[in-house]
């Protein structure tokens, strides 16, 4: 059970390099400063590339949980 | 177009002018070899869409600001930098895959890559450069200062694969599936993202026996494709500090063309060797340490040279031998090699989307690929195989596009 309650779920299992990234990239405009994405993925390498595209766009990882697919919870912060 | 960005784009011009830019700028004849060389003119007939068409509006603005002479100005038709020609410069930059098929016909062998340099750099200091590569370029970049703290979520990432990994290759107990950190390894495997990139390559690691490493950092430069030079050396520059500190004899690149180009070719002189998961496959094979089933392929396969590996990085034979050693039943698209076509999907058009224009510009790369009449698709790039297929679901191709780790991965004889 997750501690984040998100108001958006992008589904990005499975996709190509680079796309998941494109698409959060595309996505977080989507939804209002403040507020919370799921992200389910099933790149490993997702867990290193959205902490990195945070920093770098000045939004958030609040967290991560790992089972069947991977869950990020991305906030918009700007 | 004001007055002082004018000014630093003449300046950003004139320090990409190296004695080669300058010589492929100087020399071209207009024999009109590599009109027909480019993919999106044999798809799409546009002048625009030709080698030389997209360096004549570079070599025009280099006749006006570093050329003397105003007859020879006004033959070569130099032109004034303004907005418009901002637009020509980005189809310059982006409506090539920087595939360089158009040089392998050229008299003069011209690189349209230095030439397509120029067109990037100008769009960079302009601030008109698809921001998308620029975002994941930045990203690439910023993963070297965020690593430490999400290493322990990718390491958990990794050993979450390993279910995965044994269905296609069992481990003996005790070895490490996934393993990462691996201090003096022969091997540093550098991969993409997606699990799909690590889970045949560890399987077939595994199955020879390697002594391998799987790095913390993505193997494709984005500071390549938007042709930033600085970002293109700062993203290898990861790899290549996390090699020197695993003190690794070999970095092998994942499926991933321009991730290989950079790192073998673009990245100076490194204390280890640079080679494609293609010819260590290749290398295993031959030496015995895995063995393939090919009942597991009774399909007609035909194989895609990826142009960053192949035309720019020699190998052609390896993937071929690994595919004989997969199946009895391969047939080779024509052109190929050194004159495959390109997939249009290089060049950041992937990442960027640009589909109408990449399907457009990939027609002849479709028919080419219709008339194998083969019933899988094989390539060793993860570009060339997004690309193909988006053309596969697009022209109705109807073969199904497969990795040349993926096949071999699947065809493991366990003993």
């Amino acid at each position: 059970m997750s501690d984040y309650a998100a108001d958006k779920v992008l589904d990005l299992k499975g996709l190509p390099c680079p796309m998941p990234v494109v698409k959060m990239s595309q996505e977080i405009g989507s939804v209002d400063v403040g507020q919370i994405i799921e992200v389910h993925t099933t790149d490993p390498g997702s867990l290193s590339d959205f902490p990195a595209w945070a920093e770098t766009s000045g939004n958030e990882v609040l967290g991560s949980e790992q089972g069947e697919f991977i869950k990020i919870f991305i906030k918009r912060n700007n | 177009m004001e007055a002082k960005l004018k000014q630093e784009l003449i300046e950003t011009f004139g320090e990409r002018l190296t004695k080669a830019a300058k010589m492929y700028l100087d020399n071209c004849s207009r024999c009109g070899l590599c009109i027909e060389a480019c993919h999106a003119y044999a798809s799409s007939p546009e002048t625009r869409y030709t080698a030389v068409g997209r360096a004549q509006n570079i070599r025009r603005l280099y006749e006006e600001y570093f050329k003397k002479g105003k007859i020879a100005k006004k033959l070569n038709e130099a032109v004034e930098l303004d907005d418009h020609w901002m637009e020509k410069v980005y189809e310059t930059a982006y409506t090539c895959t920087g595939c360089r098929r158009c040089m392998t016909y050229c008299p003069f062998g011209i690189d349209t890559g230095v030439i397509q340099g120029i067109a990037k750099m100008l769009l960079i200091t302009a601030d008109q450069e698809p921001k998308t590569l620029t975002m994941l370029a930045d990203m690439s970049i910023a993963k070297a200062k965020t690593i430490e703290k999400t290493k322990e979520n990718f390491a958990a990432a990794a050993k979450n694969l390993e279910a995965e990994v044994l269905q296609r290759w069992r481990s003996e107990g005790g070895e490490e599936v996934v393993p990462l950190d691996v201090q003096d390894a022969n091997v540093l495997y550098v991969a993409l993202a997606g699990k799909h990139s690590i889970i045949p390559a560890a399987a077939i690691m595994n199955a020879a026996k390697e002594k391998w490493s799987l790095s913390y950092f993505e193997a494709v430069n984005f500071g390549a494709f938007v042709g930033n030079p600085a970002k293109t050396k700062e993203i290898a520059g990861r790899i290549i500090e996390e090699a020197k500190r695993l003190n690794i004899k070999e970095v092998v690149i994942c499926e991933c063309g321009t991730a290989y180009r950079v790192m073998k070719h673009m990245s100076g002189e490194k204390p280890f060797k640079v080679i494609t998961f293609a010819e260590l496959i290749a290398r295993y094979v031959e030496q015995g340490r895995i063995k393939l089933d090919k009942s597991k392929l009774p399909a007609k396969v035909t194989y895609h040279d990826p142009c960053q590996i192949a035309r720019q990085g020699g190998i052609y034979e390896q993937p071929r031998y690994v595919l004989g050693q997969l199946t009895d039943n391969f047939v080779e698209m024509t052109p190929n090699r050194q004159a495959n076509w390109c997939c249009g999907g290089g060049g950041g058009l992937v990442a960027m989307g640009e589909k109408d224009f990449r399907m457009k510009s990939a027609k002849v790369k479709a028919d080419q690929v219709k008339a194998t009449g083969a019933e899988v698709l094989c390539t060793a790039c993860e570009n060339c195989h997004t690309q193909l297929s988006d053309l596969n679901e697009h022209y109705g191709l109807g073969v199904k596009v497969e990795y040349l780790s993926d096949l071999t991965a699947k065809a493991l004889v366990q003993d």
